[in-house]
């Protein structure tokens, strides 16, 4: 098992050419023209300030209101926690079970994972490798799902336009709501799964196995 | 070296293999996929075509229809956009635009430029530049989870009032599954394709 970078190769990552490439890389793909590169630029900085902006989001994306609900006379103001409670009293458990995923779990699990991801790889941790790259591979297809929330109010507001019967409307957390998931997205875009195996030894790569 | 493949988890050197349509290569060392079986071309053309019916009819009809006291409202999908903006929330209305229509759109319409030529036989104009388009575009299409969105709403709403889902919510319904379907294949298979029409 041969890596690229040990023998001066490298793919162009949108058309996937591989081609023979001195260091330093300077130049584009001669196929598609995209700029190639070994690695990600600044894979570790980038995505940890990526991170610290998502954490930074998390709480007022999580404290203020997300939908505020007028149904005469009631007025109701929920957060997005309250919003799955209300779910789960009126019996809808597998919707609030599935909110509570997209909106609450999901967004954790992206903070904590890609701060174990990056942490690890700055120290050039041989841990679990695999394991890892698998963590990554699901951040980045888990990541877009925490928009979900912010569907459902803003198609929420555009149906229950009932004038002064009931009405709803998005709240002031839907913006740094959606800064989290846009945050987390950028955050796993720009960080750099090879640097996991940059700092593996072949021989330790099956002895987790 | 146009036999190679290289994957981008964790930089192993592969020697590409056949592999049938639907089965997925995966990375010796990490396990991660490398590449999908070739699609035939005229099979893509054709759910590309259906994602593009799909997205006219999600457009153009109500995605749910809501009655309260014989009043009826349809929320439309450009209607939530809509609404997002008069709610002040122009940054909310400009992420639905990008990641329920443009990107949706780009992807169709890109894709179609790019597979139309290639099955007539003729190198698409600006391929290297539409291919590179579409690798951008892609992350930022949300429509399976705008799909899941619509069946939360129309449940929030059972409580409130008699809601439908409408004709709109079929087009999203078929959309998503096209568009998944489009976005497994092979970009190595096209410009093969490609390079062997300019030959």
């Amino acid at each position: 098992m041969t890596r690229a970078i040990e023998i001066g190769l490298v793919a162009c990552e949108s058309c996937e050419l591989v081609m023979r490439a001195a260091d330093p890389i300077t130049g584009t793909c001669p196929r598609c023209g995209e700029r190639i590169d070994r690695r990600k630029p600044n894979s570790l900085g980038r995505p940890l300030a990526f991170l610290i902006a998502a954490a930074a989001l998390y709480v007022p994306a999580n404290t203020l209101p997300i939908m505020v609900t007028e149904q005469f006379p009631l007025h109701r103001t929920d957060t997005i926690l309250s919003g799955i409670a209300f779910l789960w009293s009126e019996g809808s458990w597998l919707l609030a079970a599935l909110v509570f995923s997209a909106s609450v779990l999901v967004p954790m699990l992206k903070l904590a994972a890609m701060g174990v991801l990056l942490f690890t790889s700055a120290r050039r941790s041989s841990w679990r490798p695999r394991g890892r790259t698998k963590l990554y591979r699901v951040l980045e297809t888990v990541g877009h799902w925490s928009m979900l929330d912010v569907m459902v109010v803003a198609l929420l507001a555009a149906v229950v336009q009932l004038g002064r019967f009931a009405s709803i409307e998005p709240g002031p957390a839907l913006i740094p709501f959606a800064g989290v998931v846009l945050m987390t997205m950028l955050a796993s875009a720009s960080f750099d799964p090879r640097a996991i195996w940059d700092h593996v030894g072949p021989r330790s790569v099956h002895e987790r196995e | 070296m146009g036999e190679l493949a290289i994957c981008r988890y964790c930089d192993t050197v592969h020697r590409r293999a056949d592999v049938s349509v639907r089965a997925t290569a995966r990375c010796v060392r990490c396990g991660s996929p490398l590449y999908h079986g070739n699609a035939d071309l005229s099979a893509m053309l054709a759910v590309a075509l259906t994602a593009t019916i799909a997205f006219v009819i999600a457009n153009a009809f109500p995605l749910m229809t809501m009655s309260v006291n014989g009043r009826q409202t349809e929320a439309t999908l450009w209607g939530a956009i809509v609404a997002s903006y008069d709610q002040e929330l122009p940054l909310v209305a400009a992420a639905l635009t990008i990641s329920l229509i443009v990107a949706p759109l780009i992807e169709i319409v890109l894709l179609l430029s790019v597979l139309v030529p290639l099955r007539a036989g003729a190198r698409p104009l600006g391929f290297s530049w539409i291919m590179r388009a579409i690798h951008i575009m892609r992350p930022w299409r949300m429509v399976e989870v705008f799909l899941l969105g619509v069946v939360v709403a129309v449940v929030k709403l059972m409580g409130l009032a008699s809601t439908v889902p409408g004709w709109g919510s079929f087009g999203v319904i078929v959309m998503t599954f096209a568009l998944a379907t489009l976005g497994s294949f092979d970009p190595v298979a096209l410009w093969r394709r490609a390079d062997e029409v300019r030959a």
